[in-house]
């Protein structure tokens, strides 16, 4: 009776996991810091920081969210974003390019490359992790042999508004950006044969292929989707720092891929959840921002990341598990033979490791002055 | 029953692969309110023989008429525009969808706005519940939720509604419906094929299971290594003997 109750809450419940679990985190974040710094965190100028920062990956996750429902991934955003970024900042002060024309120029260049991408995946065959890595390198080698170590910075005032710009009255320009972003976004997976497609191939591709469905265009579309908005976050990162260089964005492709897996949308294909993706990309801004303000080394930022994506991966993967089998609480699942050998590997290693430092500590001379 | 036409008749259709002869010279007459089952060991010839009748192969040889008038179909979906078409033993399922996603999988509903085609969201759901309820009297307790939380029988009636909501559709091809239910879902997929068969549509059912076989079909056609080795009436026929005919052992001994 108990677990019937449980169940009917639980499938009660389902359809929002994906947002709840990272607004849980949200919550986490905004106490922790409440109690720790509620000052500076939650000032009204700090605030506007955390939304700018996440607007910028607002219509990449987006746009990521259906290449990974799709059982995609696209590594090669951020050097698409500083491709493109360099040759608008070239065309206008080189060329005297008008601003919306090259802005334009920009975002078309981004949907090229991307299409370029989805070319190699679906007419070559190369495995999506390969073939945008590779494609990566491929971009980022053009912007530094573009832009050489140039900065180009001062750019018209569209540029620097789309980046940093506020509407009268209302919402940052490109927070605003980021809401329409997904709201296009909405009404794409909800409403159109891309969205329902883009489901039924990560879903089953098999099921895709039989009920003839193209599978190719529609992974065709994803990318040149992605290219696009990542076009349109290299013109809106030229535009916050008003500056260009080849080697700007570089980490794009795992925060934005971090975002939106911990939105709840499955890695493995067919669950799409653009309101996780949305809460994935102000938690991480959140989560940032908040090891700025308690003074933490920025390094530890990366750390934070990578925590913060195991964590919710092996939440989302453990709570899928457990609706399967039923579930029989963690200490009988931990408990099997293949477990208790893993633990005597892992703590052989430990043993070793102490071992080796304990030697090596006995044995040691006066510490030598490096360099 | 044999007073009737047969929809569809494919005669003396061969099939090569390269070298590998898959049919050769078989024979199929599919008539309107008739179930035939097509038996056979593994490699018989079963799937080749409805792939060429759903249009995926083309045969090397032999015709295949509709209504006596010769059929060439180059594709899957020309024959679906034929009014042939078929139920996969996969179910060709999308899991993360909902059903009414799934029964249009391929064929949306949309409407027009501004210009660009939306999908339908409502229409699509309430013509599912329509045609699930109305064809083969199904009601699923939840529209909404993902398909892979329905039962394997649940399953199977979102594939059929697929098939049977164009109203044209006049043979089903239904491949190992069966095969990965319990007890009480191919009781019911059975009931399934029998309310398909009142509504007039010829039923073209491959399957391994010869209990279910006897319960539901009308003709029993049996294929042995490419070639039809025998078609008997169900109903004066016995497990036995369709069991020899797919072993051989009539003619061998």
């Amino acid at each position: 009776m108990a677990e019937n109750a449980q169940n009917q809450l639980k499938e009660r419940l389902d359809p929002y996991m994906a947002i709840i679990a990272p607004l849980a985190m949200i919550l986490m974040i905004a106490a922790f810091m409440g109690i720790a710094e509620p000052t500076r965190y939650f000032r009204l100028s700090n605030l506007n920081i955390i939304l700018l920062e996440a607007a910028l990956y607002m219509p990449m996750a987006m746009a990521m969210t259906f290449v990974i429902t799709q059982r995609g991934i696209d590594l090669s955003i951020g050097s698409v974003a500083a491709l493109t970024s360099i040759i608008m900042a070239f065309l206008i002060k080189q060329y005297g390019f008008p601003d919306w024309a090259a802005v334009s120029i920009a975002i078309c260049l981004g949907g090229l490359l991307g299409l370029i991408n989805g070319l190699i995946i679906t007419k070559f065959r190369v495995p999506d992790l390969i073939g945008t890595l590779a494609m990566d390198l491929v971009y980022r080698g053009l912007a530094l042999v573009l832009a050489k170590g140039l900065v180009l910075a001062r750019f018209p005032d569209l540029i620097t508004d789309i980046g940093r710009g506020r509407l009268e009255w209302f919402l940052p320009i490109p927070v605003t950006i980021g809401i329409l972003a997904f709201i296009v976004g909405f009404v794409l997976l909800k409403r159109t044969h891309f969205g329902r497609y883009s489901i039924a191939i990560g879903s089953s591709p098999e099921a895709a292929e039989l009920t003839g469905i193209a599978v190719d265009r529609y992974k065709l579309h994803a990318y040149i989707l992605m290219g696009t908005m990542a076009a349109l976050a290299g013109v809106m990162l030229a535009g916050k720092l008003n500056a260009v260089q080849a080697t700007s964005a570089p980490y794009f492709n795992l925060h934005v891929i971090a975002a939106v897996v911990v939105g709840g949308t499955s890695l493995f294909g067919g669950r799409a959840s653009l309101l996780g993706s949305f809460a994935g990309v102000l938690l991480l801004s959140m989560m940032i921002n908040a090891l700025v303000t308690l003074r933490i080394e920025f390094f530890w930022q990366s750390v934070g990341s990578g925590v913060v994506i195991i964590t919710s991966v092996a939440l989302f993967t453990w709570l899928q598990k457990k609706d399967r089998d039923g579930g029989g609480g963690l200490f009988a699942a931990f408990a099997t033979p293949e477990n208790i050998k893993i633990v005597k590997l892992s703590g052989g290693l430990l043993a070793l490791l102490i071992a080796l430092l304990a030697l090596g500590h006995f044995l040691s001379g006066a510490p030598v002055a490096s360099g | 029953m044999a007073a009737r036409e047969p929809i569809i008749s494919m005669r003396g259709v061969s099939k090569r692969f390269g070298g590998v002869t898959a049919l050769q010279d078989v024979d199929l007459d599919a008539y309107p309110g008739e179930v035939l089952a097509i038996v056979g060991d593994n490699g018989a010839g079963k799937s080749t023989l409805i792939k060429i009748l759903t249009g995926v192969y083309r045969a090397t040889g032999g015709t295949i008429e509709m209504d006596g008038e010769i059929l060439s179909m180059n594709s899957h979906s020309e024959a679906i525009a034929r009014g042939i078409d078929a139920v996969y033993q996969t179910l060709a399922l999308a899991d993360h969808l909902d059903p009414a996603s799934n029964m249009f999988l391929g064929s949306e509903l949309t409407k027009s706005f501004l210009g660009f085609p939306l999908l339908d969201n409502k229409r699509m759901r309430e013509e599912s519940e329509r045609v699930l309820f109305d064809r083969l009297g199904v009601r699923l307790p939840n529209m909404d939720a993902p398909t892979e939380s329905l039962s394997g029988g649940q399953r199977q009636a979102v594939a059929i509604a697929r098939a049977v909501y164009h109203s044209d559709l006049r043979v089903l091809v239904m491949d190992e419906p069966t095969a990965a239910l319990g007890p009480q879902e191919t009781a019911r997929t059975l009931k399934l094929i029998e309310v398909l068969r009142e509504q007039g549509l010829a039923i073209v059912l491959i399957s391994h299971s010869l209990d279910d076989v006897f319960a539901v079909s009308d003709r029993i056609q049996v294929m042995r290594r490419g070639r039809c080795v025998g078609i008997v009436k169900t109903a004066e026929s016995s497990t036995q003997e369709v069991l020899g005919l797919i072993v051989g052992v009539t003619e061998d001994a």
